[in-house]
């Protein structure tokens, strides 16, 4: 009697650890998931609907109009030819397999993948989703539930908006790097760490989307001749509809307004002292927002300092500066920058699209007269449209290069 | 039932900090955005305000009586009966709180790490750690709780730190929230998720030094609190109150928002939901060994080992009844302020019939029964 006892504990110990032996549910080798790297998205033909197969709902029976039809094209990497380390030259298999389906929505559109992809597509390594223009001027918030939802997603993926097709870029094959996806992800990344472009992902979108006093901007990209891809510009956007874009060199005045400090973009500058056209450089700049109601009407004043250099003095002339022409030169650089910027404000107002987030500064420090006045992100809009504003510029020249005169 | 004081003031404060720093961390600033926009942070150090209010309360009533907990020394100042009622109640009470606290442990992670692996299996597999950890003694308790100390605290402050790289301060704008009812309500679900901290009527008895506990609830309500405040404000001001009310875990998204630099890690959940198993653990297995000390007392056994595996069962069950999410947090939230009854206003009443009973003297002490 005594003896069985601890006999039958162990008994009742391994009958316990046997469950074990199973493993872990969730465990999924590399090889049998479709690990997608980027997505595409593009309006579809309407007539396309014909083309979907029945996975997600019955043809005809589904309450989303024909018009909002999105084409998806997804990179999904291929295991062992994604190349680990140096890049030894190129192999000409294309490591990444590109796959194509129509949905009402991304999900639809997803399963619809799933069903013509053996493994499971895993979404956990996701960099870079490409809106085309199209889709985006129809609005982004349609996507963004799912990408919320899903627990795979990384909030720091890039978002970007494309002039040409999204399908264009999954199929695009860069000199760069062997893969493709990785490439423009990589671009994203460098052009913020090269002061092209302001901080951004896709979790920062987000969060600008759901504020109430900011609107969206987004990294906005062309294809420039066979395979390089250029950033052309800034999208902006009005809720969640894109409404237009910027050119390249006003990104930079962007940035000047909503205080970025990495600067990297560069004009010509030509006081009217000076005979040649220069170009200066931001290297850093610092910004001051300063919000106030002018007879209740809400007021915005812009300090923006920065420090910059001269990279470069055409030499068709004399090359020779000295210390006023440098002042001439920084008053110049500010003055235009002061005006560039101007622009800027104007055309965001004309679409009432506040991407410089004022209305944040206003819902802050007045909360009076946001909850009175304002409230929701559509009546800021309409505030932003009328919004007056003061910018002052200043400029200090602290760098010339390595040459003398 | 052998009495040893052996548990110091620092322990005491490590145990208070590692208990109230739970499942709780996760959808906190949600609770606080919901109830008061840009006044999270306020509404924050409001509810760790009447946390501590509480856990100075329990403190104070337990050093009246420093040999005893609630469940003894109820029975003396109201009462036989109705300090076995209330006992009872409270006992429950804490049992439902591990259970839950279980539950929204599987919740969590079925949606965001394991999406295969059954729901089951995680909250019984934690279950099951608390319930064979929860055999031990007093000292082997206190030097768990000790040991994870640290593992708790750091990555979730490394976390913060690197996160606010992409903090806009203007988020956190106006600070204090316009409306003072919902501001309230806020912060009582805040100090809901600090009553771990009721833990203490546990540690006085086994205190060397029963006259610091007063310190050590105070650091580690200071600790603890300090850290919460740190959690909402960062979130808010990374994601704006309008993009957390679009999120259940807050501090997980925070979490996978945040990247190590040089790409070393590109998203830090991974780091954080394995310091959160821990924190939870700590947690699940402080409330599962309070109602099992509790149950001991209460009906006065020599033994607390048994009471393990026997209140498994019922914890399981009672963890799977809620049928969704959306149900488990109406519970939890309810459930949290239903308990605010059993380890704030009780214990107060406790306090002040204390001390009115010791003021008439004890010649009165049979009519107050």
């Amino acid at each position: 009697m005594n003896r069985s006892k601890p006999k039958l504990k162990q008994i009742f110990l391994v009958i316990l650890l046997v469950p074990l032996l199973t493993g872990c549910w969730d465990s999924r080798e590399i090889e049998s998931r479709a690990t997608v790297l980027a997505i595409g998205i593009d309006k579809a033909d309407p007539d396309e609907e014909e083309k979907e197969d029945e996975i997600s709902h019955r043809k005809g029976k589904i309450d989303i109009p024909a018009e909002s039809l999105i084409k998806l094209t997804v990179q999904i990497a291929i295991p062992g030819r994604i190349p680990l380390g140096p890049q030894i030259g190129g192999g000409d298999r294309s490591p990444v397999l590109v796959v194509r389906a129509v949905g009402h929505t991304l999900e639809d559109a997803l399963l619809n993948i799933q069903q013509e992809v053996a493994s499971e597509v895993f979404l956990g390594h996701l960099r870079l989703i490409v809106l085309n223009e199209e889709v985006a001027r129809d609005g982004v918030d349609r996507f963004t539930d799912y990408l919320r939802r899903n627990p795979e997603i990384r909030r720091t993926a890039a978002l970007v908006v494309s002039k040409e097709r999204a399908a264009k870029y999954m199929e695009i094959k860069p000199e760069l790097e062997r893969v493709p996806s990785l490439y423009l992800a990589e671009m994203v990344d460098s052009l913020i760490e090269l002061g092209k472009f302001p901080e951004t992902f896709i979790g920062m979108f987000w969060s600008i989307l759901s504020s109430k006093g900011q609107d969206g901007y987004l990294p906005y990209f062309n294809i420039k001749g066979k395979s390089n891809i250029q950033i052309n510009g800034l999208a902006y956007f009005k809720g969640d509809k894109m409404v237009g874009k910027t050119d390249p060199l006003q990104i930079g005045g962007f940035m000047a307004g909503i205080g970025a400090e990495e600067g990297g973009y560069g004009i010509f500058v030509k006081p009217p002292e000076l005979e040649q056209e220069v170009l200066v450089r931001a290297v850093e700049r610092k910004t001051r927002v300063k919000a106030s109601l002018k007879n209740g009407k809400p007021h915005i004043y812009l300090k923006i300092r920065y420090e910059s250099e001269i990279e470069e003095i055409d030499s068709r002339m004399p090359t020779h500066i000295d210390e006023d022409d440098t002042k001439a030169l920084e008053n110049e650089f500010s003055k235009m920058v002061k005006e560039g910027l101007e622009v800027l404000i104007a055309k965001t107002q004309e679409a009432k699209s506040d991407i410089f987030g004022f209305g944040e500064h206003f819902r802050g420090k007045f909360p009076d007269f946001w909850s009175k006045n304002v409230n929701t992100k559509e009546n800021w809009q309409d505030h932003y449209a009328n919004l007056t504003y003061d910018i002052e510029v200043i400029t200090s020249i602290r760098r010339t290069g390595m040459k003398a005169r | 039932m052998e009495k040893t004081r052996e548990v110091t003031t620092f322990q005491a404060a490590t145990i208070l900090i590692s208990t109230m720093i739970g499942v709780g961390v996760l959808p906190l600033p949600l609770f606080a955005v919901r109830s008061g926009d840009t006044g999270a942070p306020f509404i924050t150090v409001l509810g760790i305000g009447i946390g501590a209010i509480a856990l100075i309360i329990i403190t104070k009533l337990g050093l009246r009586h420093p040999n005893k907990t609630i469940i003894s020394y109820s029975e003396d100042i109201i009462g036989k009966w109705l300090g076995k009622i209330f006992s009872l109640l409270v006992i429950l009470f804490f049992l439902v709180l591990t259970a839950l606290a279980a539950r929204e442990f599987g919740a969590v992670v079925i949606t965001a790490v394991l999406l295969e692996t059954p729901l089951e299996v995680t909250v019984l597999v934690m279950l099951l750690l608390a319930a064979i950890s929860a055999r031990n003694t007093m000292n082997t308790f206190v030097y768990i709780h000790s040991f994870y100390i640290p593992i708790i605290l750091a990555p979730v402050l490394i976390i913060v730190a690197l996160s606010l790289k992409n903090a806009n301060f203007l988020y956190l704008r106006p600070f204090i929230a316009s409306d003072l009812k919902d501001s309230f309500n806020g912060a009582l679900t805040v100090a809901a998720l600090l009553q771990g901290s009721f833990l203490m009527t546990l540690i006085i008895p086994t205190m060397k030094n029963p006259k610091s506990a007063v310190k050590a609830s105070l650091w580690a309500i200071f600790i603890s609190g300090g850290l919460y405040v740190l959690i909402v404000a960062a979130t808010v001001s990374i994601f704006g109150t309008e993009e957390i009310k679009k999120l259940y875990w807050p501090t997980l998204e925070l979490a996978r928002t945040t990247s190590l630099p040089g790409n070393i890690l590109q998203r830090l959940d991974v780091v954080f939901i394995s310091v959160w198993v821990i924190a939870v653990f700590t947690t699940i297995f402080a409330s599962y060994f309070l109602t099992i000390q509790s149950l001991k007392e209460y009906f006065n056994l020599q033994d607390h080992k048994m009471l393990a595996y026997f209140l498994l069962p019922f914890i399981f069950t009672l963890a799977m009844v809620p049928q969704n999410i959306l149900q488990l947090y109406d519970i939890i939230l309810f459930i949290g302020k239903v308990g605010l009854i059993f380890t704030f206003f009780y214990p107060m009443v406790l306090y002040c019939w204390d001390l009115i009973r010791n003021k008439r003297g004890s010649k009165d002490e049979s009519k107050q029964a």
